[in-house]
């Protein structure tokens, strides 16, 4: 088997669509969608078509814990001894077995909600963050950016079923939340070890992050505003360990996505 | 109402563990660097796999027990101060080159079509060896002195006992044709060759040696176990 597995080369059962994200996007109805007005575009149950949306989420967290699950795995095998240290591929061991629960929790609730495996396509964005060859960029891309997407989207969802009424989905939300905030603890900690004497190197696997976190605000998909259906989960974040800084600076990120997302629509800036 | 001052036995009559075991430290160090080399690479290549196989339920499975490897690994390490060997890496080590030559084998197929190769390689050559290994060591070093390595060795094959059962009715539902069949025999064929080479995880005298020994054959000089018979 050879290391580092490009993306095209994921295996999948014939029920998976892949489509890329970049398509999605650019996708011409999506202005005619953002022209509509349907108030607030957070997840509630009040919000028109709120059940497929929360549908839509859930399956979209399901290939994303498939692709995480395959990025931890990968960065178990991709290194030698000397690369990385033991004790981190231990962590990505645990956050193999975490990310299979995750899956599993997924399809449970999946079909709680009434979809299934592919009735919605899967975008591969999140696999592709997590097979950089550096492994210090995988801890930024995957620990930091892209759990830290899974504790927003995590929130989202637990209040979701918390306001729609539904004890099984919030709890189920709440148990992946409590895992997400472990792996994002892990990839801080290990930037800080990895780094302790390479500023440069350190500062290499922020701006990674940055670059990421900014593709996960997928064009407004992620903010502190009633245009964004998934909420920053500040509190959350606190827990797991990101600095006020840290998240006003992904607020602030996540505004610049959503003006070029408008932009590119060509729809007025935000007020 | 108990009596404080009738002395008791150390040992509860039920209790007939003896001194001293098979295994010196030395021996019982080397076979545990073997143990922690051996998880390290079945973890790994779990890891690597769950994006190769197409199988949804393989790939959570491999997920789930790519973690169960890592922390029998974990177990070794800490454990190898404990037996006088400071410098772990040191000892973590393949038994032999015969062994590095099965793992690379092991772990050579890819291809989304070669699920039951993969599955074939770990659940019915590599982890019955391991579970007779684990076994051997447990049944064979001291009870009393080597007692902590017998903990570890009990959790151990717990894990190890239920993946593969699990591992193995995963393989059987994915073997349903004649043709499956004999790609299942063929990999096992060719990996169990490659392991009579090694001659077990720990290397020959993995389940100890006719004459008696434990250790592994040609290692006798370094060697504290003691000989039976």
């Amino acid at each position: 088997m050879k290391k580092i597995l490009p993306v095209e080369e994921l295996a999948r059962d014939s029920r998976f669509v892949r489509a890329s994200i970049q398509d999605a996007i650019a996708d011409p109805r999506q202005a005619k969608i953002a022209e509509r007005n349907t108030g607030s575009a957070k997840l509630e149950p009040e919000r028109p078509a709120a059940g497929d949306r929360a549908r839509q989420l859930m399956h979209g967290i399901f290939v994303g814990e498939i692709q995480a699950l395959e990025g931890a795995g990968r960065t178990t095998f991709d290194f030698d001894d000397e690369e990385v240290p033991f004790q981190l591929k231990l962590d990505m061991a645990r956050q193999c077995w975490d990310e299979s629960r995750h899956c599993e929790i997924s399809v449970k609730l999946s079909e709680h909600m009434g979809t299934g495996i592919g009735e919605f396509t899967e975008a591969t964005f999140l696999y592709e963050a997590a097979c950089a060859p550096d492994p210090l960029l995988r801890l930024t891309g995957v620990n930091r950016a892209l759990e830290g997407l899974a504790i927003d989207v995590f929130n989202t969802m637990k209040e979701f079923g918390d306001s729609s009424g539904d004890p099984v989905l919030a709890a189920c939300e709440d148990w992946m939340l409590a895992d997400e905030g472990t792996h994002v603890k892990m990839g801080s900690d290990w930037l800080r070890r990895l780094t302790e004497n390479d500023p440069e190197r350190r500062e290499r696997a922020l701006e990674f992050q940055r670059t990421v976190d900014k593709l996960f605000s997928l064009g407004g998909f992620r903010g502190e505003t009633d245009e964004n259906p998934i909420q920053l989960a500040r509190r959350f974040r606190e827990m797991a360990g990101f600095s006020t800084d840290e998240i006003d600076e992904l607020s602030e990120v996540a505004t610049e996505a959503q003006e070029e997302a408008r932009a590119a629509a060509g729809l007025q800036p935000s007020s | 109402m108990t009596e404080p001052d009738v002395p008791r036995a150390a040992f509860a009559p039920w209790d007939r563990r003896e001194l001293p075991g098979l295994f010196g430290v030395v021996e019982s160090a080397r076979r545990v660097g073997n143990y922690k080399w051996i998880e390290m690479r079945l973890f790994e290549a779990l890891g690597g796999w769950v994006a190769t196989v197409p199988e949804l339920d393989v790939k959570l499975v491999l997920g789930r027990q790519c973690y169960h490897h890592a922390w029998h690994a974990e177990l070794w390490n800490k454990r190898l101060p404990e037996l006088r060997e400071m410098k772990t890496d040191r000892l973590t080590q393949p038994a032999n080159d015969e062994m590095v030559a099965f793992v690379d084998a092991l772990r050579d197929p890819e291809a989304p079509e070669l699920t039951i190769e993969k599955l074939v390689g770990v659940y019915r050559v590599l982890l019955p060896r391991k579970i007779a290994a684990y076994t051997f060591h447990m049944n064979a070093t001291g009870k009393i002195t080597d007692a902590p390595t017998i903990r570890s060795l009990n959790f151990v094959l717990q894990d190890e006992l239920e993946d593969w059962r699990e591992g193995e009715m995963l393989l059987q539902s994915l073997i349903h044709t004649p043709e499956h069949v004999e790609r299942a025999a063929r990999r096992q064929q060719e990996l169990e060759q490659l392991m009579l080479r090694a001659g077990g995880i720990t290397g020959p005298g993995s389940l100890g040696n006719p004459d008696g020994t434990v250790n592994a054959v040609g290692d006798a000089a370094e060697s504290e176990g003691v000989s039976v018979g």
